[in-house]
């Protein structure tokens, strides 16, 4: 036993020690925090005010109403509050087009004037009557601006379209209400206070999460299978320790090492989550808010449940591909032949991830419970599910049952591809040989 | 000499479509240096790897220290240089060392000293921080002997120990390994470099595809070989030799090395009439001597067209 440890305390140290492990372990958190903030700082450094000419060829006062509206609506907050478009409204009846191609030719010059157009908005007879209306500009992309445009607009070619018709003007202030669609989670017939789409980031991040630690630290079970192999140091180790020993001190070690480094992770993301959620920022995913303001990211609940069973799935998931992993480089005799042959493994856990996005629709379905079950599934699947809505306990039980008879097997199995795998070297053994290796005692 | 600390009886090992090691028994006793020698692919690595249990023997049994367990369980007791050198190589040197004597079963801190006596033994002392990356071939070498020995094991088993080392490096190793059995410890180690075996060992076995050739005390085993041969060095005219050296009712076998020649004598033949004969057709004799067989003599005799036609090997 003390022997395992010895093995264990090597894996692990020499494995902390390593750049690469101080390099992943803190900036990943940066990465993710990068990812988080990303959209928020592109858009508030995309804050200065748009220059708009309105082309009025439409009859009567619509034009006005929607440069008018156009240039009411601000960006920014507090002393950052400017407004978000600088309208120029020129009557264009009769000469729309010669007036459009002159605009047009001054937009998004590299080196034109400072007060040069950024976009042309067409007003015709027909885009109030039919609602379709043209827009030309260096921000035709941005859909913040677009959306601006949209919810401001709309409402006016409404409303004139309703007085044209004599419409009343309460039905028409009755009929501009708009729509906030508000939802929130309900997770064990309590309302949690999280919103649908909070949710659907949290699984979001649970499932690249689980895929990420299981592949990263199988793959480094394999390689360090390899290493020993390659270096032919497994020679003098089997002589002072049985090969199920050094197998055990290798997963453990660097399982070990793996749990650290997600500690940190869960830790700085809990800290970088908390700071989020008291600067004040509001909630929603990121992307456009309805109100077409900055983005923000969302600060997700995370139960302890929660968090005890992403620990449980990624050590029941990591030894299972762990033994996996092992025996696959134990058959190798170098890094470049493993990365080949790990593709059906690798290939697992990617079907695992690619399934959950199907599975996020109806995480209860028929098809999420069987996932649930396959041992080479259910790490991902089961952490998944749990963050969208938590599973009952008696399911959790049954895939954890079903996890430890499939890594019984595959560690059987590993355990003994690896005793003569580590010492063979040479071709990569077939299916045939592999059978052999098995059943030597 | 009450028991053998090695006794290998009767084991067979095979792999697919060959067989490495055939029936192979073997004796060491306790204390000296046995040598174990073979041409490639003799059965020397397949040997050792099963005295060390790294691999099963498909038939026979290995008895060490008179039977107290397998390699294994008694590798607190055996030390071992394998063949292929192998260190993590971004490990630091101590730690290294202190890693293979935990493996060994000592304690770290036990293992830690040890390991810092050995290398100041080999001249390693202002290394001990660094990566073993950063050693030359040579250091790792002296490294690795050092992980070999530092738990003070009572067997000492070593895989061709000194390929690939210059002369000074394997001097110092030889020197270790000498210190070693008289200190009353044992010694196994294979090589196919008859020098070294003849200058060190007292015991020796040669094996030939898989098979004990021959094995026993040097002393005795020369003996056997009688005293029959002449050494014999040219100085010019090399070519000449071959005449009087073809004449088999003096000479059985020649060892022919070119500008220097051993050869075996028929039996009843008189050293003299050779030395004559070689008078004759002036070769610039300037060593003629009746000597004992060397071992590269009777490894040559007794291998022969074994050792140029090696069994197709496979590493397990």
């Amino acid at each position: 036993m003390n022997k395992v440890f010895a093995v264990i305390r090597r894996e692990f140290i020499e494995r902390v020690r390593t750049k690469s492990f101080l390099i992943g372990t803190f900036l990943v958190p940066l990465l993710v925090a990068a990812f988080g903030y990303l959209p928020q700082l592109l858009a508030r450094r995309d804050t200065g005010s748009k220059t708009i000419v309105v082309l009025d060829a439409a009859s009567g006062p619509i034009g006005q109403v929607i440069a008018n509206r156009l240039g009411a609506d601000s960006i920014g907050e507090g002393e950052g509050r400017q407004p978000r478009f600088l309208v120029v409204r020129l009557p264009a009846a009769g000469r729309l087009e010669q007036l459009r191609d002159s605009v047009v030719a001054t937009i998004g010059l590299q080196d034109g004037p400072a007060d040069a157009a950024d976009g042309v908005l067409l007003l015709t007879e027909e885009a109030v009557e039919g609602g379709r209306i043209t827009y030309l500009g260096d921000n035709a992309g941005s859909f913040r601006d677009m959306g601006a445009l949209e919810r401001l607009i709309g409402p006016a070619l409404r409303e004139e379209r309703l007085q044209r018709k004599q419409a009343d003007a309460a039905i028409i202030a009755a009929a501009n209400v708009r729509l906030d669609l508000n939802s929130t989670k309900v997770t064990n017939g309590k309302a949690t206070g999280q919103s649908g789409e909070q949710t659907f980031w949290l699984a979001y991040i649970v499932n690249l999460l689980m895929y990420m630690v299981l592949l990263l630290y199988g793959i480094q079970v394999m390689s360090a299978v390899i290493e020993e192999k390659s270096n032919r140091i497994v020679e003098v180790l089997v002589s002072s320790m049985s090969p199920f020993q050094l197998l055990m001190g290798k997963v453990l070690g660097v399982g070990a090492s793996g749990l650290l480094q997600l500690a940190i992770w869960g830790i700085t993301g809990f800290y970088i989550t908390a700071t989020l959620a008291s600067g004040g920022t509001s909630a929603g995913g990121p992307g456009i808010a309805a109100d077409g303001s900055a983005a923000s990211i969302s600060v997700p609940v995370i139960s302890p449940e929660l968090v005890a069973v992403i620990l449980a799935f990624f050590l029941l998931g990591f030894f299972l591909y762990a033994g996996l992993y092992a025996a696959i480089g134990a058959m190798c005799n170098t890094q470049q032949e493993a990365q080949q042959a790990n593709t059906p493994v690798t290939m697992c856990i990617a079907i695992a991830m690619v399934a959950v996005f199907a599975l996020m629709n109806d995480p209860s379905s028929t098809m999420a419970r069987v996932f649930s079950l396959i041992p080479l599934f259910a790490p991902i699947v089961v952490p998944v599910r749990y963050a969208i809505s938590p599973l009952p306990l008696t399911e959790v039980l049954l895939s954890v049952v079903a996890m430890v008879v499939g890594i019984v097997g595959v560690v059987w199995i590993a355990a003994r591809i690896y005793r003569v795998g580590i010492l063979s070297y040479g071709k990569k053994p077939s299916m045939k040989e592999l059978w052999r290796w098995m059943r030597t005692a | 000499m009450a028991s053998s600390v090695i006794s290998v009886q009767g084991v067979t090992k095979r792999y697919a479509g060959h067989t490495a090691v055939s029936a192979l028994s073997l004796e060491v006793p306790a204390g000296g240096i046995f040598g174990l020698l073979g041409p490639n692919g003799a059965g020397k690595t397949t040997t050792i790897r099963m005295l060390l249990s790294i691999i099963t023997p498909d038939e026979g049994r290995v008895v060490l220290f008179g039977g107290a367990g397998s390699g294994r369980e008694l590798s607190a007791r055996i030390g071992y240089l394998p063949e292929e050198r192998g260190l993590y190589p971004k490990m630091r040197v101590l730690d290294q060392l202190a890693f293979l004597g935990e493996a060994k079963g000592m304690s770290r801190w036990d293992a830690r000293k040890r390991a810092k006596v050995w290398l100041e033994r080999l001249g390693l002392e202002d290394w001990t921080m660094r990566k073993v990356s950063d050693l030359s071939k040579g250091m790792q070498q002296k490294v690795q002997f050092a992980g070999a020995l530092q738990h003070d094991p009572d067997l000492v088993i070593l895989d061709e120990p000194f390929s690939g080392l210059d002369p000074v490096n394997s001097q110092v190793m030889r020197d270790v390994v000498v210190d070693v059995a008289r200190s009353g410890r044992t010694v196994l180690f294979s090589t196919h470099i008859m020098e070294h075996a003849e200058k060190m060992c007292s015991r020796i076995a040669i094996i030939a595809r898989g098979e004990k050739v021959l094995d026993g005390n040097l002393a005795e085993v020369k003996g056997q070989f009688g005293k029959s041969h002449v050494a014999l060095t040219f100085t010019r005219n090399a070519a000449a030799a071959a005449g009087p050296l073809a004449d088999r009712t003096l000479v059985a076998r020649v060892d022919d090395y070119g500008a220097s020649a051993e050869v075996q004598l028929t039996a009843g033949a008189d050293p003299e009439a050779l030395l004559k004969a070689l008078l004759a057709v002036d070769v610039g004799l300037s060593r003629f001597e009746v000597v004992e067989p060397s071992l590269q003599s009777i490894f040559i005799a007794r291998v022969g067209a074994d050792a140029a036609h090696p069994a197709a090997r496979q590493e397990a």
